[in-house]
């Protein structure tokens, strides 16, 4: 894999991190829970190489 | 087949607003209406039921990228305000420029338009110069709301200044038309219509404080903080932008985020206090929860549209409307596009319709330089409204949507005439094709 | 368990549930072994990386197919699936692949050009992940792809695609559209590698035409149509007029703009002695005004929205009640590429290429595609090739 696009799976996984980190915090908004997932979705994808 | 797309397109309008009724979010009501138009699409096999949960995870990657490039531009940025940079900028421009209104609000007008005509996008230019911006018109006497629609209206004309357009690059991309010839069409509306914005809605003073006023009432300089250590994250990536275009085969791309992950790393070092870049990246992450959202569920929105055909029929819906009755529907038909579909918009509207009228002999090119003065109206258009919510979020307006989006009026109407205007007599504005190339 | 964690579980399983169907459907996708079928005329096969190393082990690298005749003569290179989204050059290429014969000279076949843009779906415009081909054993069964290349073999993408070497400035997006990064470099982007690799085949091989196989939307004007340049014009304009005089087609002559790069039909005939064509033949599929993207659509090219703006004249093709069947599509590239060969071979007879066993419009319109295309379970082990 080019180094540049190894680059860019370690700021997606930096973000996943955050979202997951912010879904695990979040103790009242269903809604904000939902919307965390729902940003989760291609991040964890590309994570796998999936899409 | 036209009526079983209507009774589709009825269920996912229904599903929206009874979600609403029940005070659920625009993010969670856009997505109830894609689950549903998805399922009322399924009874008749668009698509078929087993494909439902492949089309909504796929139209999620839509916007994949520009996620990625709001995160780490506002991660950047954020470190650059927590830094105290943003405070120091602003100081020195008040000191600077606060009795030659003028002349500061050109100059602010111009640093909202760069990072915009950079990159071709309107969010780029608010979130890495939106919130100093913001800060100096509040204190050259601009109220939060008027400061949030200055930003609005230049950020999305920034989207729309040359270099880079994304709209007309779709289009250009989507019509195979080069992309060149649109310095002149494009740069000159972009300039007298912010010139024109800014003046509007900034030139009149609230309150009657001084200069000397203004300097005291704004927070103290962060201990150490100089002028390059502001500068040196932007020249960073200000210079990779630039590099990419002057040398742009002696490097790989590296992309806006690694732009912005570069230069935010360089805010960090060069920063005179120490900053907690974990929980300022959650915290930033957290504040741009709804935006990121409305991404994925714009994308899986549209995924599902076109499954069912919906989106197709309100394509052709647009072509089939009468010629001059489409010359004064443009005015609604694109920004609305833009508000429910974003970039989207310019490829299921836009194509078709460059198309059709490049076919009755109006010039392709400035058609398409005229109708990206409209799009980016429509990004502060619900349900997205992403520049709009944007310009809000980074000047700190606490007032309703709808009150700030009221003030942009009468640029909106004047951006929209000249749009249309460009458009319905772009056969003669062809000279400034021709001159820019 | 605390009633917040209660709900975040049930949250977790319903999006779990929902990404791990997808996820599986689109991994089997990307990973589906699509069959391609050398015929009796193949007489070796290479990879596309032989040309441009930098593609080793990627998944751009590609099989080339070379189908050489007895006798020597001229070169002729058909490119398929440069566009992933217009399956008809695929389809026509496997005709030629599984039939062609060639008595003289050479026919070179890559059948998947942009093999990345095969395994890659087009988010937001919901398309169908495969479809097939009705045959009389059976059906085959195709991956339906993308018009670029997956972001997992190329990532990130610029903000504005500069192209090499004009320095034109194009959509981001076309940094991964292998018919926008023409004629490549090898030490590029992995697109402007296949081009480059694709350039480095011309050039060594001496080929003297290539044909890169599209579809077109008929709201498109540039589409039932040979593209080329100044160079080619004169074979172009001879084969578009034959095919309407011989087989009552229309597939008129555009010129290639000398200030849009990046395109086949451009850079190929500015960077090497090779004669570029580029061959449109409408897709209803593409079009934005269409209902479903299913794959009826894809294969018979009907639609009531078109029907209807073909009578308020919006289209730029005859349309009417029987829409743009596959066969027809595939049967017009068929016969546009043997008239190019033909032509070519009239001009240049010291480098004629001569074909045989390959069917023409009329053919395939009355038989459908599937009728030219062999059940590989009677097909010897070694000629079966799995991309």
């Amino acid at each position: 894999m080019p180094f540049i696009m190894l680059i860019y799976y370690i700021i997606t996984a930096y973000i996943l991190a955050m979202l997951i980190w912010n879904f695990i915090k979040e103790k009242k908004s269903v809604n904000d829970m939902l919307l965390y997932l729902l940003v989760m979705i291609p991040l964890i994808l590309r994570l796998l190489r999936v899409k | 087949m036209q009526l079983q797309i209507s009774i589709i397109l009825a269920v996912m309008v229904f599903a929206y607003i009874i979600a609403k009724w029940k005070k659920l979010s625009v993010e969670v009501s856009m997505l109830a209406a894609a689950l549903v138009g998805g399922l009322a699409g399924a009874f008749v096999a668009t698509p078929p039921i087993n494909q439902l949960a492949r089309h909504l995870v796929e139209g999620a990657f839509t916007y994949l990228d520009v996620i990625l490039v709001f995160v780490t531009a506002t991660i950047f940025m954020a470190i650059v305000s927590e830094s105290g940079g943003v405070n120091y900028v602003v100081r020195g421009t008040i000191k600077l420029f606060y009795n030659l209104r003028l002349i500061a609000l050109l100059i602010l007008m111009v640093i909202i338009l760069i990072p915009g005509a950079l990159t071709g996008a309107g969010s780029v230019s608010l979130l890495v110069v939106g919130a100093p911006v913001a800060m100096a018109l509040g204190y050259l006497g601009v109220k939060k709301k008027k400061a949030a629609a200055i930003l609005f209206i230049v950020a999305g004309l920034s989207a729309a200044a040359p270099p880079v357009n994304i709209w007309a690059m779709i289009l250009s991309a989507g019509t195979a038309i080069p992309y060149v010839g649109f310095e002149l069409p494009l740069g000159i509306p972009v300039l007298i219509l912010g010139t024109f914005s800014i003046l509007v809605l900034g030139w009149k003073k609230e309150g009657n404080s001084d200069r000397e006023t203004a300097l005291k009432e704004m927070p103290e300089i962060t201990a150490n903080m100089t002028w390059w250590r502001v500068l040196l994250p932007f020249v960073v990536f200000f210079g990779l932008v630039a590099a990419s275009r002057i040398w742009p085969f002696a490097y790989p791309v590296l992309g806006l985020p690694l732009q912005f992950v570069l230069a935010g790393l360089t805010a960090l070092l060069v920063s005179p206090i120490k900053i907690n870049i974990l929980k300022l990246s959650r915290d930033t992450v957290k504040k741009l929860l709804p935006l990121l959202a409305t991404m994925i569920i714009v994308g899986m929105l549209q995924q599902v549209m076109t499954a069912t055909g919906v989106r197709g029929f309100l394509s052709f819906a647009v072509i089939s409307t009468p010629l001059v009755l489409l010359f004064i529907l443009l005015a609604i038909i694109i920004p609305f596009s833009e508000g429910v579909l974003t970039y989207g918009g310019a490829a299921i509207i836009g194509i078709p319709l460059v198309w059709f009228l490049d076919s009755i002999g109006l010039h392709a090119t400035i058609v398409i330089a005229g109708l990206s003065l409209l799009w980016p109206l429509g990004d502060g258009l619900p349900p997205t409204a992403l520049i709009g919510r944007l310009s809000i979020m980074v000047s700190d307006y606490k007032g309703s949507y709808w009150s700030f989006l009221k003030s942009t009026w009468l640029p909106w109407l004047v951006i929209t005439a000249v749009g249309i205007l460009m458009v319905i007599f772009s056969a003669r504005l062809d000279f400034l094709v021709k001159w820019s190339m | 368990m605390p009633k917040q964690w209660k709900i975040k579980v049930i949250l977790i399983l319903i999006v779990a549930a929902a990404v791990i169907t997808a996820g599986i459907q689109l991994y089997n996708h990307r990973h589906y072994r699509m069959l391609l079928t050398a015929g009796p005329g193949v007489t070796k096969v290479h990879m596309l990386s032989d040309y441009c190393s930098g593609l080793k082990g990627t998944m751009a690298d590609t099989h080339v197919f070379f189908l050489k005749g007895k006798e020597p003569g001229g070169k002729m290179l058909i490119l398929a699936n440069t566009h992933s989204n217009e399956p008809a050059s695929l389809l026509a290429a496997l005709i030629f692949l599984e039939n062609a014969v060639v008595e003289k000279g050479t026919l070179i076949i890559i059948p998947q050009f942009n093999n990345s843009g095969g395994r890659n779906t087009r988010p937001g415009d919901g398309y169908p992940l495969y479809f097939e081909i009705q045959t009389s054993w059976g059906t085959k069964k195709f991956r339906m792809g993308n018009r670029d290349a997956s972001p997992l073999d190329q990532w990130p993408d610029p903000d504005v695609y500069v192209h090499y070497p004009d320095k034109q400035l194009l959509s981001f997006l076309d940094i991964r559209n292998t018919n926008r990064t023409w004629p490549g470099r090898p030490n590029g982007a992995l697109m402007e590698k296949v081009t480059y690799a694709a350039m480095e085949l011309m050039r060594t091989e001496k080929v003297d035409m290539t044909v890169d196989i599209h579809g077109a939307e008929t709201m498109f004007p540039v589409t039932n149509c040979i593209v080329a340049p100044e160079k080619a014009i004169r074979i172009a304009t001879m084969t578009s007029l034959t095919l309407k005089a011989r087989e009552g087609f229309d597939n008129h002559v555009e010129p290639s703009p000398s200030g849009f790069r990046g395109l086949s039909h451009r850079e190929i005939g500015d960077f090497s002695d090779t004669l570029p064509f580029l061959l449109e033949a409408p897709l209803p599929f593409l079009d934005q005004p269409t209902g479903p993207k299913t794959v009826k659509l894809l294969l018979d090219g009907k639609d009531p929205f078109l029907l209807s703006l073909a009578k308020k004249n919006k289209l730029f093709v005859p349309y009417d009640e029987s829409g743009w069947p596959m066969e027809n599509r595939v049967g017009q590239h068929c016969s546009a590429v043997l008239e190019l060969l033909r032509q070519f071979s009239r001009k240049s007879p010291d480098r004629s290429i001569q074909v045989k066993n390959v069917p023409r419009y009329a053919g395939i319109v009355k038989n459908g595609v599937g009728y030219y295309y062999h059940n590989p379970a009677t097909i010897n082990k070694k000629d079966l090739y799995f991309n």
